[in-house]
């Protein structure tokens, strides 16, 4: 019985001693796990804000590339599936020397669907300005705005035409679509 | 010396009645047109239509034709002097070139517009009562 007593003692004196040393290396270890875990899950945030920085500068940057759109207020623009229509209001004044008011009023009416035919042109394609201003002794001598347009019209219509004293007005419009610019 | 085929002559014949049919079918009908107007000062300067036949065949596919009365006359010039109105506004459809110069001087304005349709080669075919005309592009 004392030696059975002396050998359970020895036994469990045997296991404490073989637990002791081991005890503190595993919570070494579950701490260097702890903290490796914290430093990649630091590291993993640090990774996804990265990401979203550069998805965002991939966004901004894709922006900056895309053609960008000016559209002032009140201006209309040909987006696709809609027309535009382009209504204007030529004049035109028969020559002096005409022979009858038949004459007057063709020359007069060839007169105003010309400068239709500008107006359409300005508003499509634009106008070429140069202006000069010559001055001399402190003074204008002479002040010069010269204007070119140059383009090519087709399918222009003739809404209306009114003759009245002399002066002829045609009014003339074009429907611009998107597919007749877009190649 | 006498040919194996005895009507050589009439053979020789209608082989040149051919080829004269097909020169003239290739140039006949094919007119260049240019059109051209000059507005100064809002009133018309002067206004040129130049109507010429085709030296060489032209090039192209018939596009949108016009047809003009023609009251059974095969000249082109005649044919549109009747119908001038109507060419004219057809010519417009067909798409002008404009031009356009303007100048202010000391508040002194004058300009000029110039119209032009570009020398074009047209496809006219000839009827008893009426022509059609349709530009070759």
């Amino acid at each position: 019985m004392k030696y059975s007593l002396i050998l359970v003692a020895l036994l469990s004196a045997a296991s404490l001693v073989a637990q002791t040393p081991s005890s503190p290396q595993t919570i070494g270890n579950l701490d260097k796990i702890d903290s490796l875990e914290t430093k990649v899950s630091g590291i993993n945030t640090k990774v996804s804000t990265v990401e979203e920085k550069l998805a965002s500068i991939e966004s901004d940057m894709a922006s900056m590339r895309a053609p960008k759109k000016i559209v002032r207020e009140g201006e209309e623009t040909l987006s696709e599936g809609a027309d535009v229509r382009i209504s204007v209001t030529g004049q035109g004044v028969a020559p002096m020397n005409t022979t009858s008011p038949a004459q007057a009023y063709a020359l007069a009416k060839r007169a105003a669907t010309a400068d239709a035919y500008r107006l359409i042109a300005e508003k499509v394609k634009g106008v070429r300005i140069d202006g000069q201003d010559l001055i001399k002794n402190m003074m204008v001598k002479r002040s010069t705005v010269r204007t070119s347009v140059k383009a090519m019209v087709r399918n222009a219509n003739v809404v209306e035409t009114t003759f009245k004293e002399g002066l002829c007005e045609v009014e003339m419009e074009i429907v611009l679509s998107h597919a007749q610019f877009a190649h | 010396m006498r040919s194996r085929d005895g009507n050589s002559s009439i053979t020789r014949a209608i082989c040149s009645l051919i080829l004269l049919n097909s020169f003239a079918s290739l140039n006949a009908n094919e007119f260049l047109i240019s059109y051209r107007y000059i507005v100064k000062d809002a009133t018309l300067y002067n206004e040129t239509l130049r109507i010429s036949d085709s030296m060489k065949k032209c090039v192209g596919k018939p596009q949108k034709a016009l047809i003009l009365t023609s009251f059974g006359d095969k000249d082109l010039k005649e044919t549109i002097s009747n119908n001038s109105q109507e060419f004219i506004d057809y010519m417009h459809k067909l798409g002008l070139n404009v031009e356009h110069k303007e100048s202010t001087t000391n508040y002194q304005n004058r300009s000029t517009t110039i119209l032009t349709l570009k020398t074009t080669c047209f496809k006219v075919d000839f009827n008893d009562n009426f022509a059609r005309i349709a530009p070759l592009k």
